[in-house]
């Protein structure tokens, strides 16, 4: 009895264990097109590829613009590939293993961040397009501030073309700031006044309420307070050259005489004497339970704070609008100004747009893609919601932000007409160590004693000294 | 006895399976041995020519690299020595490997610690439930990511809002600056690497205790030994070989923290808790020097080659084999 | 010497309280049960916290005092994450992905636990000496040249790129060799007598009674595997290809735009599949690294 029922139990659990394995070949076999990428869609025809940072739900906009540049261009294949990363950085670091796999996009979408990285090793640039071509971009460069197209001018070339940009304002909590009895801030107030309004927030509510709350990035972190002091943690200079295209476009432009070849950041500037007075007006800021300590990475805990009423101020751009609105914010609960004013009102601003890649099999299908992108069609299809503010200063108006705020959405493209040095986030082609270098030396500069601050700066100095000698 | 990964006995049953086993194949001596020349191999094919390809490939690859200058968009040039003389002198990078040293140290002393004092008191008497419970609640954060992790304990450790500082105020305790000073981002790296992965520990300590035998105990109450004093004498001897396993895995494992502090505190503020694998991360997939980043791995291999066999070396002196 | 009188001074002082040993006792778990339900509270708490914050709109997130119960539960968080991310895609991708490791390692650290433990031949000291030093090596040292690899091979950008490279598994083979070594040498000598061949004897006597030790390193591999981010951060480029840590990710959005309710929507989500392989597996996973077959 007990033997065969032995046998019986081997048998099934024979059964079972082959069952089991068959299972998992079958699965294997059946997913095979899935387990070697096979079933992607457009892999390995010679379609014009472009690379975008984005995710799934972006697949909708993308998709409309694909399908209205077929009817328009309908020789060329295109497909767009989105590569979800956390930041730019992680962007960029896929789009180099892409061309270490031998597989690179023929167009990427590259941010401030990366565009002289770019510039300096992997794009094309644009310049003989947009001569022969200049009939037909006199419409988009009217429309689009030329600070934004500078800063995609590199050694006198022009590699990009803005689709959208973010400069970092002020937002602030409505109901904080008339909490604490204050009304909306002059367009032109000054540090003085920024501070004194976070001390009368900070009195109305000395509990569980933070008056000004900033991460440490590159974009919105300390910049925009040295750039009002009217420097930089790198010494800021431009190349010559350009002219074609200043004076082909922007003639009549009253900035004309700023424009230049592209920003050059070639030495570092944390010894300066004005770097050291806008960090230590951080640190007052911090000292006095004003403003946090900033922290690094990302600043996730922002939205969930200040939709919930614990910030007064914060710098961010108009990227922020639908956040907000999806956290929960009406249109009146939040509104934004002007960064502060110091030695100058320069603000600090990032932007992105197209760039063809130096392999790109096909150059001229890619320009037309990106002279399509540029277009007020395609750029309407592109951003429907504010979750950034187009390039375009037409589409900056009353409908893109209806029902959403804020109610002086104005301020936006107001910071570049009314602010015309207001510069790009400081990248050159070694931006990555510079940032590193530059982000790792905020928090203990504005968060210690004089003694800390110098010595922070110091570091800062050194650090940037080594990241600018490398080779990018 | 033995347990599967406590087997310290290892030596003493190899010696005693071989012997038999020689002598139990009489009848077809050759043919058996023939066999048993090529059969080994089979058996290893698919582990040793995947290690080799994916891995001693690479590790060769990646020593040959440490003499090249690349960034993968131009062709690699070779410049000798160059990239370890940068890396030596790189202050960012010394500063790393000392964190990384610290951190284990810390580290690793706290999950063996927690996990050795916690696996004692479940396996001592206990309802059967509560015992399952905490063993299940112990293991837990295993199965999370540590990306996971590190973006909840985040919001955690905020300085004005975090829960971390709320209950810290009802001891009196001021808000602590937990992500924004070295000391307090550094806590919190180790604090919550030791969250997720002291529960490994737990579990292998668990199994050392379980396969100590009661009557070891049992003898040992009788000599008069109770409490902590019985675990001092009897349990950590015994279970000495699980430690060596258990702190090997550990610092193995911990020399290569990545995760918690990329997302936690990006390595900073300052170099406070930039760690070793960080730094050749950034250096290759940020700043694209590949040949840089396989210089520091090739030192930070070496290191933890060197702390490994170090510890085997120290454990004939202090494992106490059953 | 003074140390160990006096211990033993102290020892028998207590000795002839024995007949008090049963309360004793009683205190000492009542103790032991509060010590342990203080670290279960250290340990759970986060985890109960994200759970609620995911169910409260993000305006709520910061509550203080946090809420740990989620009592009005508010799913937008969870519409949210299945709204921005193919996240059926993402499982499917993970799953296909981690299973194929797990299976894999099963077999291959089996066979190669065998040899190690087993079976003699020259080299085996200094070859599985060299298995383990592979451990020692950070996967950010190799992840160059093995991407180059898989570029050779033509697999780039596909989730056989992810999968191929992990299966050969070290501590898997470690842990297998431990395990054949715990098992009574005799069974195979049975077998032996009996003229089954080594492979035989493996298949119908070993391999059967090692299910528990192989059971641990899938599940083991599973649950590195699952949560794996670094890897597939570097291998994979399409997002056809992500798994779900790395979909996770982009839920933080651009500039950190993203809501902190459905960033821990998305955390909770992800952990469901690797809970329900723990559930299954927490048994075998237990005895396989409590007792091995010393029963």
């Amino acid at each position: 009895m007990a033997g065969s029922n032995g046998k019986l139990r081997e048998i099934s659990r024979r059964t079972a264990l082959g069952a089991l394995g068959a299972g998992i070949v079958g699965a294997t076999v059946a997913s095979w097109p899935r387990l070697t990428g096979m079933d992607i869609p457009g892999r390995g025809d010679n379609s014009l590829s472009i690379a975008i940072l984005g995710t799934a739900a972006d697949a909708a906009a993308r998709q409309r613009v694909i399908d209205a540049f077929a009817k328009v261009h309908p020789e060329v294949k295109v497909k767009v590939q989105a590569i979800q990363a956390a930041d730019w950085k992680d962007f960029f670091t896929k789009i180099l293993t892409m061309v270490a796999a031998g597989t690179p996009p023929d167009v990427v979408y590259v941010a401030t961040e990366g565009a002289q990285l770019f510039a300096e090793k992997l794009a094309h640039p644009l310049d003989e397009y947009l001569r022969r071509d200049a009939a037909d971009m006199k419409e988009y460069f009217a429309d689009v501030h030329p600070s934004l197209v500078e800063a995609f001018m590199y050694k006198g070339s022009l590699f990009q073309l803005p689709i959208d940009w973010n400069a970092a304002n002020m937002y602030y909590n409505t109901s904080a700031l008339q909490q604490a009895g204050l009304e909306r801030p002059a367009d032109n107030w000054t540090q003085v006044d920024f501070r004194n309004s976070l001390a009368a927030m900070r009195k109305a509510r000395p509990q569980d309420f933070t008056p000004y709350y900033w991460t440490n990035r590159l974009f919105g972190g300390v910049v925009p307070w040295l750039y009002a002091n009217d420097t930089s943690f790198l010494k800021e200079s431009k190349s010559t050259g350009g002219e074609w295209l200043w004076d082909s476009f922007y003639a009549q432009d009253p900035s004309r005489g700023l424009r230049s070849g592209g920003y050059q950041w070639l030495e570092p500037n944390a010894d300066d004497p004005r770097v050291y007075e806008s960090f230590d007006y951080l640190r007052g800021l911090v000292k006095d339970g004003l403003g946090v300590r900033p922290e690094e990475g990302g600043g996730n805990s922002l939205v969930g704070l200040f939709a919930s009423n614990r910030i007064g101020m914060t710098p961010a751009g108009g990227y922020w609008v639908e956040g907000l609105h999806e956290a929960g914010m009406k249109e009146d609960d939040f509104d934004v100004q002007f960064f502060p004013r110091w030695r100058t009102q320069r603000h600090q601003f990032g932007t992105a747009g197209y760039a063809i890649m130096k392999t790109a099999k096909d150059k001229d299908a890619a320009w037309e893609w990106l002279k399509f992108a540029s277009s007020l069609e395609a750029m309407r299809l592109v951003f429907p919601t504010p979750n950034t503010t187009p390039a375009r200063r037409s589409m900056v108006n009353e409908q893109l932000y209806a029902g959403r705020g804020p109610k002086h959405w104005k301020v936006f493209y107001d910071t570049l007409d009314k602010f015309p040095t207001t510069g790009p986030i400081p990248a050159p082609p070694q931006q990555a160590a510079v940032e590193t270098a530059l982000m790792k030396n905020v928090s203990l500069a504005v968060s210690g004693d004089e003694n800390q601050l110098k010595q922070a700066l110091a570091s800062m100095q050194r650090d940037l000294e080594i990241a600018l000698r490398r080779q990018a | 006895m033995s347990t599967a990964t406590t087997g310290m006995s290892t030596k003493r049953r190899n010696g005693a399976g071989s012997k038999r086993r020689n002598g139990a194949a009489p009848g077809s001596e050759t043919t058996g041995r023939q066999r048993q020349r090529w059969l080994p191999w089979a058996f290893l094919a698919p582990t040793i020519l995947g290690m080799g390809l994916f891995t001693l490939v690479p590790i060769v690859a990646s020593v040959v690299l440490a003499f090249f200058r690349w960034d993968i968009i131009s062709a690699p040039s070779f410049v000798g020595f160059d990239n370890f003389a940068e890396v030596v002198q790189d202050p960012t990078v010394r500063v790393s490997f000392l964190n990384t040293i610290m951190f284990v140290v810390v580290a690793v002393a706290l999950q063996l610690g927690l996990a050795l004092a916690l696996a004692i008191m479940v396996q001592e008497k206990l309802p059967a439930w509560l015992r399952v419970f905490f063993r299940s609640a112990f293991f837990f954060p295993l199965i999370l990511s540590a990306a996971s992790v590190s973006i909840f304990m985040r919001y955690l450790f905020n300085e004005q809002f975090g829960v971390v500082n709320w209950l810290l105020s009802f001891v009196g305790i001021p808000a602590v600056p937990w992500l924004t000073t070295p000391a307090g981002s550094a806590a919190v790296v180790i604090l919550v690497y030791v969250w997720q992965n002291f529960g490994f520990s737990f579990l292998l300590f668990i199994g050392g205790l379980a396969s100590i035998p009661t009557e070891t105990y049992e003898a040992a109450s009788i000599d008069g030994a109770t409490g902590w004093r019985k675990h001092l004498h009897v349990t950590l001897p015994l279970l000495s070989p699980t430690t060596l396993v258990a702190s090997v895995m550990a610092i193995i494992n911990a020399l290569q923290v990545f995760d918690q502090p990329y997302v936690l505190t990006r390595g900073g503020p300052g170099d406070s808790t930039r760690t070793a694998v960080m730094v050749i991360f950034e250096s290759a997939f940020q700043r694209l020097e590949f040949g840089q980043a396989s210089a520091i791995g090739v030192i930070l291999t070496l290191i933890i080659m060197a702390i490994t066999a170090a510890q085997f070396r120290l454990s004939k002196r202090f494992v106490f084999y059953q | 010497m003074t140390t160990t009188s006096t211990q033993r001074a102290a020892v028998e002082r207590l000795a002839p309280q024995r007949p008090a040993p049963r309360k004793k006792r009683n205190w000492s778990m009542a103790g032991r049960i509060v010590l342990l339900l203080i670290a279960s509270v250290f340990i759970l708490g986060p985890v109960l916290w994200t759970l609620s914050t995911s169910l409260r709109p993000p305006a709520e997130s910061f509550q203080l005092p946090p809420s740990f119960l989620p009592l009005n539960p508010d799913f937008s968080s969870y519409d949210q994450v299945f709204k921005q991310l193919n996240i059926m895609l993402l499982v499917l991708n993970s799953a296909l992905v981690t299973g194929l490791i797990a299976v894999g390692q099963m077999f291959t650290a089996a066979l190669a636990g065998y040899a190690f433990a087993n079976l003699k031949f020259r080299g085996r000291g200094a070859l599985f000496s060299i298995v383990l030093a592979t451990m020692m090596v950070p996967a950010q040292v190799t992840i160059v040249p093995v991407f180059m690899l898989i570029r050779g091979i033509g697999l780039s950008d596909t989730l056989l790129a992810l999968i191929l490279p992990a299966i050969p598994t070290a501590f898997g083979t470690f842990l297998m060799r431990q395990y054949f070594l715990g098992l009574p040498s005799d069974l195979g000598e049975a077998a032996a007598i009996d003229g089954a061949s080594p492979w035989r004897t493996f298949r119908s006597v070993y391999a059967p009674l090692a299910m528990p030790g192989m059971a641990i390193v899938g599940i083991l591999a599973f649950n590195y595997h699952w949560n794996e981010f670094f890897r597939p951060l570097i291998l994979t480029i399409s997002e056809q290809n992500f798994t779900l840590p790395l979909g996770l990710v982009s839920l933080q959005g651009n500039l950190g735009t993203g809501s902190i309710s459905v960033v821990l929507a998305g955390v909770i989500l992800s952990m469901i599949p690797a809970l329900v392989v723990f559930m299954f597996g927490q048994r075998a996973l237990r005895d396989g690294l409590t007792a091995g077959t010393g029963k």
